[in-house]
């Protein structure tokens, strides 16, 4: 890293490097983008992965933050920080040039924040409407709902989008037509049966190929990350479970582990591998409705009801440990609320037998059938600069042949202690990342046989002060939920609510790939992407 | 010869998946199903124990619960659930204490997160696994927890050991009684929490 | 004739007293009038209710197959549910939809549905259970039966629905193709029988059935046909036209009420349609199984009447239908166009070469073990 160090200070002289929990880079806004340039291109290792951008009222400024990984180590990380006191009218430089997972995250910060990005080639406002009044994660915004009345009109959408751009070194306001006139445009979604919730994709068709496709996003944004600035820690814990609803403990223990590094809070063992369990068990659950949807999408619902039949057993478990099916609140801070009941291991044991049974009985099934297979190999071809650029993680990155499994980058919990593949294919099809899926379904099957026998006895919580305060200063733990790296940074002031808490979620960046692979597929076959990628909307809509 | 070749081994292996495929549901056929025949196996129905399905205070047979009425489970409350409303009457040894007026719980608003529960100092309030809370009206969904007539137990004895809490064993009370319910916005009343023993355990 | 032995069970005998008693009081022509009045009506009754049961059986067996229970809430195991359904459809509003063609919209379905009818009346369910038996029987099945396509091309059209509209015009591409195959496979069978009118098509398969018959080209005509029929009703996996999953539910998206009942009833219909075609060109239709010499066992089959060997036979297919729609995945637009005419059409037009050789040259069972 110390020539990392010397490379910034050679780019920009005037930067400012902290080492706090993450090497941390302080530039003025006009240098960011070149600096960000040069740390992807760097050879030896490039900064090339956009893990999260964070747009933050600062006080006094409005900045944002950008946490760089490299794609081929993704330990090695490095937080860039800019900022602008403009609030009136705040402009900063785009990075979508370099990292296309920032288009949709630099439109969301504008809907939230009101930071417009130069030469963002879409500024429109991401979740939001275009004429909602205020920007709510500011520290000075208005909630009153008479500035924002509920509508109850139907509006026609708008598909012109406003943008800045630089041309010759002079900014310029233009608007740009998102579709051509002749475009002959479809709405799939919001309400439509394989979006997997309130997606909503404007399509322009040319008889049955997909010529673009518009994501408008936000049918039920919940503004969760707002909502945790009032909440205290153990509080906001609830709302992890209804981002990515089907991988809801991973997101707990993503948010608790970023807690219990911050105020450095010790975990027994007994909990961590009731929580690695839990979160194997809960990784399969959501790879199994994956499989079933994407099954559902191709036409085949029987076998969507086979995937449903073998997740009940999951869920069974879930219930009888934590009381909940879906949302199971497992994990508190310092360990988790349940104890492992007396059957656990037992049941746990005979699920891994029957599990392995279904899977043989899904490859002949499914995975080898002739319709299955046109359905899918060579379909939605996602290249691995692609995926790095969207920053697409979990199976469906994998698929790219990009290794992004933060258990073995990044080893949490007991994942450096147990034996397991990182499950990668190099095609980058819909069939690819539906392979990867069945495949860590059987990994998840080897880590939990590892340790279900082995549970040690003791506490499955740490004491923890009844008030939890986390120190001052910047914290982010990324943790690989079933759809990819789910992200938690929390900005705390020493208060007991954080300042700014931000979820990086998985299936942003893979809806923002949709436009990208479907571009000239069949639309058929855009469900069935749509299947394989496997995104869940309301990890989307925050 | 190749592509003539693909194509009829492309034809047979299609078939041969085909027929695979159906083998499958052959078999599921004939498989006995496993769908819970609900409402009419509600005699033999288990429910997990650990199900939350409605929060409960549980009263002995003296209509007596632990309830102290101190307000964390309503502070704890991520979104406003829980209303505690209690008053302050005075003893016969002249001393002031709080006693519980009600306990208010919103099923229409739960997130069933268990927050209330864990905080619970002295385990008045549990999660109970009778599911079947269906009604017409919303308001009926807003439920009084402490029984009609119901007091506070006196510990008397040791205090009874409900079950090993897993988290934090918190015994802060609030000073000042807390009356009314609170928006979520303004929690910020936990800051003057001072810790206090329940004036219940000190007896 | 067909059948030498008597059936007490026999249809016949009710129609031929019915016939002879009317006869005997009234002239010729007040004799017709009424029989065609009743036939008609008869053969209705048994349109709809042979889509009710078709209904159930689905759900039923489509249940089993997916690890449930299937509707088992009204009546006993559920077998007054598609009674309520029907109920419930003939109750439901049908709504008027903004912009669209309402004259078009409103005539599809009758099309879709006369299409349907007018199949239906040419099967031959029994012994003297055939209300019209032309000589060029095969060809007007085939006719008749591609008219449907015009309603679901103008569902889609009229309702001024993008979905509907990809929907039909991927209805349309495919009936279109595969009305083909299922045309050259039947064409297969009349090489074989010599004959295009049903009743006699089924007195030649008495001791052997066509697809026996004909053997090795017989058996591909027969897959050929299933496959073809398959999809000209629009069934999974060749139900790209409704594709819930895609186009939410295609041409008919905008539908309801008892014209979303119209579609509904004659896709079963269809169903059944197809089945009974196969059954009588290929499978003997309604005669029982018999086997020439065995005279006990020959006396035996013929005391099942023959309309339960006629549904029996159905039945089957429709079973198979159902077994293959709910095992696969759907088929994208290019890939259904590729069975057909890379693999079906090519197969179809040498098997019917290989029949006429069959058939010319003494190669069929019947000619090489002489059977009748």
């Amino acid at each position: 890293m110390e020539n990392i160090k010397k490379l910034i200070l050679n780019t920009v002289a005037s930067a400012v490097i902290e080492e706090k929990q993450k090497l941390t880079v302080t530039v003025a806004w006009d240098k960011l983008h070149l600096l960000a340039k040069t740390l992807r291109d760097n050879a030896a290792l490039p900064f090339d992965v956009l893990v999260y951008l964070i747009g933050m009222d600062r006080g006094e400024e409005l900045g944002v933050n950008y946490l760089l990984s490299s794609s081929t180590d993704l330990s090695k990380e490095l937080v860039l920080k800019t900022g602008t006191t403009d609030r009136e009218n705040p402009l900063l430089y785009s990075v979508t040039d370099l990292f296309e997972t920032a288009h949709f995250n630099e439109r969301e910060v504008y809907a939230l924040l009101g930071i417009r990005f130069i030469n963002n080639p879409d500024m429109r406002k991401f979740f939001l409407n275009a004429d909602w009044n205020g920007f709510p994660l500011r520290k000075d915004y208005d909630a009153n709902p008479e500035l924002n009345p509920l509508s109850l009109e139907s509006v026609d959408m708008i598909d012109i989008a406003p943008r800045v751009m630089e041309v010759d070194g002079k900014l310029v306001e233009e608007t740009v037509n998102i579709f051509g006139d002749d475009d002959y445009i479809i709405n799939i979604g919001p309400q439509h049966p394989s979006t997997h919730g309130v997606m909503h994709f404007r399509t322009a068709l040319d008889g049955e190929i997909v010529k673009k496709i518009d994501v408008h996003s936000g049918y039920i944004h919940r503004g969760i990350e707002k909502l945790s600035e009032a909440l205290t820690y153990p509080q906001i814990l609830h709302f992890t479970d209804r981002l990515d609803y089907l991988s809801a403990n991973i997101n707990r223990h993503g948010l608790c582990l970023c807690v219990e590094k911050a105020s450095e809070i010790e975990v027994p063992e007994r909990a961590q591998y009731i929580r690695t369990i839990m979160d194997e068990l809960n990784r399969m659950d959501s790879h199994l409705l994956a499989w079933a949807c994407q099954t559902n999408d191709l036409g085949a619902t029987t076998a969507f009801i086979y995937g449903m039949r073998e997740r009940e057993i999951i869920l069974d478990i879930f219930d009888k440990t934590c009381g909940g099916r879906l949302i199971i609140n497992q994990n508190v801070i310092g360990g988790v609320m349940f104890d492992i009941y007396p059957d656990f291991q037992k049941d746990v044991k005979s699920f891994i037998i029957y599990m392995r049974e279904k899977l043989k009985e899904y490859d002949r099934f499914f995975s080898h059938n002739v319709i299955a297979l046109g359905r899918m190999i060579g379909i939605g071809n996602l290249s691995k600069e692609d995926a790095i650029s969207y920053a697409v993680t979990g199976p469906a990155g994998r698929a790219s042949g990009w290794s992004n499994d933060l258990r073995k980058h990044t080893p949490y919990a007991l994942y450096d202690k147990v034996d397991f593949k990182e499950v990668i294919r190099t095609e980058g099809d819909s069939y690819a990342r539906y392979m990867n899926r069945l495949d860590e379904i059987e990994e998840s099957l080897h880590i939990i046989e590892q340790l279900i026998d082995n549970i040690p006895e003791g506490d499955i919580c740490a004491k923890v002060k009844p008030i939890i305060r986390i120190p001052e200063g910047e914290y982010y733990q990324g943790i690989e939920a079933a759809k990819g790296i789910f992200g938690v940074f929390i900005e705390s002031r020493g208060d007991k609510f954080p300042y700014r808490l931000k979820f990086r979620s998985p299936s942003m960046a893979l809806v923002s790939v949709m436009p990208l692979i479907c571009k000239n597929e069949k639309v058929s076959d855009f469900i069935g992407i749509g299947g394989s990628m496997d995104y869940v909307i309301p990890d989307i809509d925050r | 010869m190749d592509s003539v070749s693909k194509y009829f081994s492309g034809l047979f292996t299609g078939i041969f998946s085909l027929l695979k495929g159906m083998s499958v549901t052959w078999k599921e056929l004939w498989t006995p199903k496993v769908t819970q025949q609900y409402p009419e196996n509600r005699d033999t129905l288990v429910i997990s124990d650990r199900f939350r399905a409605e929060l409960t205070m549980p009263h002995d047979e003296n209509n007596e619960h632990a309830c102290t009425a101190c307000g964390i489970c309503q502070m704890n409350c991520p979104n406003g659930t829980i209303v505690v409303t209690s008053q302050i009457i005075e003893t016969e040894d002249g001393k002031k204490k709080k006693i519980l007026d009600t306990h208010q719980w919103d099923l229409g608003m739960c997130t069933f997160c268990n927050l209330c529960v864990i905080t619970c100092p002295s385990d008045a309030i549990k999660f109970e696994n009778t599911f079947e809370n269906a009604v017409f009206t919303r308001s009926k969904l807003v439920q009084k927890l402490n029984n009609e007539g119901s007091s506070l137990r006196e510990k008397k004895k040791e205090v009874k050991p409900v079950e090993p809490k897993p988290v934090v064993e918190a015994k802060p009370v609030v000073e000042a009684p807390v009356t009314e319910a609170k928006p979520v916005v303004e929690k910020k009343v936990t800051e003057e929490v001072k810790p206090e023993e329940p004036k219940a355990e000190k007896e | 004739m067909i059948l030498n032995y008597s059936q007490p069970l026999e249809i016949t005998n009710l129609t031929g007293w019915l016939d002879s008693a009317l006869r005997s009081s009234m002239s010729e022509f007040w004799v017709l009038l009424i029989e065609f009045v009743l036939v008609g009506a008869l053969l209705l009754t048994a349109y709809a209710v042979i889509a009710l049961i078709l209904i159930y059986a689905e759900r039923k067996i489509t249940a089993f197959f997916q690890a449930r229970y299937g509707p088992n809430r009204v009546g006993k195991w559920g077998l007054l549910q598609s009674v309520a359904d029907m109920i419930k459809i003939l109750l439901k509003e049908i709504v008027k939809i903004n912009r669209s063609d309402r004259f078009l919209f409103f005539a599809a379905p009758f099309f879709m549905i006369a299409a349907s009818m007018m199949t239906f009346g040419a099967i031959p369910f029994g012994k003297g259970l055939h209300a019209v038996d032309f000589n060029i029987g095969v060809l007007y099945v085939t006719a008749v039966s591609s008219l449907g396509i015009i309603g679901v091309l103008l569902a889609g059209w009229s309702s001024n629905n993008k979905y509907s509209m990809i929907g039909a015009m991927r209805s349309g591409a495919q009936f279109v193709s595969y009305e083909l195959s299922a045309g050259f496979a039947l064409m297969t069978i009349v090489v074989l029988a010599g004959t295009m009118q049903f009743s006699t098509m089924i007195e030649g398969q008495r001791f052997c059935w066509n697809i026996f018959n004909g053997h090795i080209s017989s058996v591909i005509a027969f897959v050929i046909y299933l496959i073809s029929g398959h999809a000209e009703t629009n069934r999974g996996p060749f139900d790209l036209p409704e594709a819930e999953s895609e186009l939410t539910a295609g041409y008919h998206t905008e539908y309801s009420g008892l014209q979303f009942g119209f579609y509904y009833l004659a896709e079963y219909l269809n169903m059944f349609i197809i089945a009974s075609i196969a059954t009588t060109v290929f499978l003997g239709g309604f005669l029982p199984i018999q086997v020439q010499g065995w005279d006990a066992f020959n006396g035996i089959m013929s005391f099942i009447p023959t309309y339960v060997w006629f549904f029996g036979k159905t039945a089957v297919l429709i079973f198979l239908s159902l077994w293959v729609r709910w095992s696969f995945p759907r088929l994208r637009i290019d890939q259904l166009l590729n069975l057909e005419w890379k693999y079906l059409l090519p197969i179809n037009l040498i098997n019917i070469v290989l029949m006429v050789i069959l058939v010319l040259t003494g190669l069929t069972l019947k000619d090489i073990f002489g059977i009748m």
